[in-house]
Parts: structure tokens; sequence; C-alpha cells
């Protein structure tokens, strides 16, 4: 049976580490929803689902680019450049959306979940509007942020790396687009299971709402990835 | 006003797969039938989204579309994969293969994650089988085939259209409960909407198909302009007759009150 081969486990383990890796992502990102939108809640105004998978499909992009152009290229490059495009990518969204939260909307960038940030040290609980859940992205949100879109975007570098590592053999030309797509379909998985997780709305590392959920969403992911990355190394046997 | 009744989510769920089937094994003859095949799809898939998305999900309708059509393209490339030497078996094995993501992945929802809605395991299975027949329908109307290396992978994949068909065919899936909803939404407007959205996919993936089959094409095409108008007509007349009233408002008046 292939699939008990130890190279073949340990690929499937990867899948699963990267799912984990993809779903702590989306627990990083500040992510604001509707409220946010309206500048009632801290955070950027869009959905989970969205940012997530936004900044990990331009992670992927960019750690597809590395390995069209480096074939050699370690399983650590690969990573990091989908680190590098997915951080870009979400940084380059908060500080535009940053720029809309405070000359557009005219709102003081503020956490309703610290009382003083955990970067800066400076007071939030003041800047607060009543009847609001904060407003803006602050300091923390925006770096862990960053970091968030980063560990996604070295999620979806890892799947895309293993898979092609089966694929690329077997359908030379096809390859790319056959694990991309995959990886697509493995990253919408794992951004959605979170997002029911948070309920729609964190505001990143600081929030208490962490350390409650990320556990069980994680194991979930870890699950859920491991099925993907069986499905996936059978479907290799079907290429032959 | 008198309670209407709901068509049951049994016949739909029979109406989708069946549906969605004969329309894919009737693609390699008429590649046309794989939309329509799909368009069945997505009218099921509409629906059981409807009755999950109505205890509120937290995160808005659009996730739970967009991990149906995540669950849906890994079973349907595992499926048309795996049964290489068999492919009539293909598409159920994928439909089988989706049901069975979409009942783990409901399972964890709702008792690790404890989402705490009772028709989270069903309406995930459902929702992910249909995502799988979505995609392969409207892929194999593009390659005119459902055959995974020789057709799907080099007119589908390669080309990226498969794309196109995991965003929109989501799109076609979640929009119809997501702009309907509301204390009085109903089934038969979504259900049309559906229809619509599914016509509308169709139209366009007759735009590839075009690119990849040539003149069979233009039929899809043609037939989706025609049902996308047809179901959105009736979705139009639908929405007159639940509205109280439809009045014109006029322009708006030039001076301040």
């Amino acid at each position: 049976m292939v699939l008990l081969d130890p190279t073949t486990l340990i690929d499937i383990a990867l899948i699963g580490l990267s799912g984990a890796l993809i779903c702590l992502a989306v627990h990083f990102i500040p992510v604001g929803g509707a409220p946010a939108a309206m500048a009632q809640a801290t955070g950027i105004g869009t959905g989970t689902v969205e940012l997530a998978a936004g900044s990990g499909l331009v992670g992927l992009i960019t750690s597809s680019y590395m390995y069209a152009y480096e074939p050699t290229a370690t399983m650590g490059l690969v990573m990091a450049s989908g680190a590098l495009g997915a951080a870009v990518m979400l940084a380059s969204t908060m500080l535009a959306g940053g720029f809309i939260y405070a000359y557009g909307v005219g709102v003081p960038f503020a956490s309703a979940q610290v009382k003083k940030d955990p970067i800066t040290g400076q007071r939030q609980d003041n800047y607060v509007s009543k009847g609001t859940q904060g407003q803006g992205i602050p300091t923390i949100c925006f770096v862990s942020g960053v970091v968030g879109s980063a560990l996604g975007g070295a999620g979806g570098g890892l799947i895309y790396y293993v898979l092609m590592q089966y694929y690329s053999p077997l359908i030379s030309t096809s390859a790319a687009a056959v694990a991309g797509v995959f990886t697509m379909g493995v990253f919408y998985v794992n951004s959605v299971i979170p997002s029911y997780g948070v309920g729609g709305t964190i505001e990143g590392v600081h929030d208490p709402k962490f350390r409650r959920v990320v556990p069980k969403d994680v194991f979930t992911s870890i699950v859920v990835s491991m099925l993907c990355g069986i499905v996936a190394i059978l479907i290799a046997g079907g290429m032959t | 006003m008198s309670e209407i009744k709901d068509i049951a989510p049994n016949h739909l769920v029979l109406f989708g797969i069946i549906g969605g089937l004969i329309g894919i094994y009737l693609s390699p003859t008429i590649p046309v039938a794989g939309s329509l095949g799909a368009i069945c799809a997505v009218i099921w898939g509409a629906d059981a989204v409807r009755r999950v998305a109505k205890y509120g999900l937290g995160t808005g309708v659009p996730s739970i579309g967009q991990i149906a059509l995540g669950m849906g393209i890994i079973a349907a490339m595992f499926g048309l994969a795996i049964m290489k030497t068999q492919p009539l078996a293909g598409p159920v094995v994928a439909v089988i293969t989706a049901s069975v993501i979409g009942f783990i992945i409901g399972w964890f929802a709702q008792n690790v994650i404890k989402m705490k809605i009772p028709v989270m395991i069903r309406c995930m299975t459902e929702i992910a089988a249909a995502g799988s027949i979505i995609i392969i329908g409207y892929s194999a109307s593009v390659a005119g085939n459902y055959d995974f290396m020789n057709n799907i992978v080099p007119l589908v994949f390669d080309n990226g259209v498969i794309l196109f068909i995991f965003w929109v065919g989501a799109v076609a899936m979640l929009h119809p409960f997501n702009a309907c909803l509301g204390p009085d939404e109903r089934q038969k407007r979504m259900l049309y909407l559906a229809g619509s959205t599914g016509a509308s996919t169709m139209a366009i993936v007759g735009l590839a198909a075009l690119m990849t089959l040539g003149a069979s094409g233009a039929i899809t095409m043609l037939l989706g302009i025609v049902l996308w108008l047809i179901f959105y007509k009736k979705f139009w007349d639908e929405v007159y007759n639940d509205a109280a009233s439809v009045v014109g408002t006029g322009l708006i008046p030039k001076t301040e009150a």
C-alpha cells in the first residue's frame, strides 16, 4: 500500500501541518467583518475567508513563482516566498484601509479588547467611541495581521511544494495547474473552518478569543487537511 | 397571508443528484447537458445553503459557498482521477467522496467547534456533494467530456477556466440566499434566483466552451442566456408578487423641502 510508505506519511503530515498554519493564520488576522466596515469594531472591514484567502492566494502565486523559476528551491525557500507575498498583500490592504479609516471616516485607531497596546503601550480605552467595539487598525492588530498572513502564505506554499513533488514527474506541464487548484481547495476549507470557530470577528493575537478557540480549530484543521492530503496523494495514482 | 408550503429538502436532493448526474453522463454526446446538470446542482445547493444559513453562521453566507466549492473541487479531482480505468464511475465516486468530506467537516463543526446548528452535518454533506457536481458539470461542458487526464486537465485546468468555474460556481450557489435573506424570504423566489445565477454562469461557461470546443460552445452560451432571461423574469415576477406594493418614487426633487 503506497499510503503506508514513510515518505508518504511524512508528506501527509506536512499537508496537515500546512492546514494548521493556514488555520492559525486566520486567528492572527484582525477581521472586523461588517461592523468594522462601518468603523464600529476594530479590524479590517471584510470577512475572515476573504482576507485569509486573499492574502493566501497571493502567497500561493509568489511561492509558485519561486518554484517555477528555481526548480531546485528548497522547501524553506518556497515557504518563505509564499509568506513574503501574503504578508505584503495583507500589509498593503491594512495600510490602504488605515488611510480610509483615518482620513475618510475620521476615527482614532483603538482596540476595545486591551487597555494598553502591548507594542506601543498607548492607552486604548479612552479612544474607543461609545457604543462601539473599537475602530481602525491599531499597531498590535497590524503586526498580528502581518504575522498571520505570513503564516498563511507559508502554509499555502508548503502544500504546493509537497503536491508538486508528486505531480510534476507524472504530468510535467499541467502539474502546476492541478497542484495550484488543489491547494486553493484546501485553502478555502481551512480558512472557513476557523472562521466558524471565531464566529466572524477577531482582533488578533491579543484578543481573549484567540486562546479560547485556537486549540479546537487547529485540531479540526489538522484532521481535515490530512484527509485532503491522503486524497491528494491518491490522485497522483490516477495520473500514471 | 396563507402559509406557502416549501418544496421538501429530499425532493431537491434527488433533483440535484439525479439531474446533475444525468447531465454529466450526457455531456460527452451533448456538452450543453453538463451545464444543465450543474444548474440542477446549483438549485439544490442554494436550498441547502438556505437551510443552514437561516441559523446564522456568524461569518456571512459567502463563507459556506466557498467551503462548498473547496470541498467539491477536491472531491471532484479525486473521483475523476482515481477512476481512470472505469471513467463511468468517476462522477459517482466524486459525489460520494464529497459527501464523506462534507460529513466529516460538518461533524467537526458541530461537535468540536460546537456551532450548535442542528442541520449542520446534513447540510454540509449536501453542499459538498452539490459543489462537486457543479465543478464536474460546468467543466464537462467546457471540455466536452468528464475524462480527467484527457479532457479536463488540458482543456479546463491548463487554461485557467477552472478558476472561473470555482469562483462563479461558488457565487451561483451562495448568492441566491445571500440576496434574498431576511424576514420575508421565500423558497420559491430564492430557487428562481438560483436558476438565474446558474444559467448566467452557464452563459459564460459557454463562452469558454466556444474557445475549447468551437461551435458547440455557442449552443451552451445561447441556451444559457435564454435560460437566464427566463429564470430572471420568473424571479422578477415573484418579487412583484411578494411585495406589498411597487411604486415609482420619481426623481429626487430639485429643491429641498
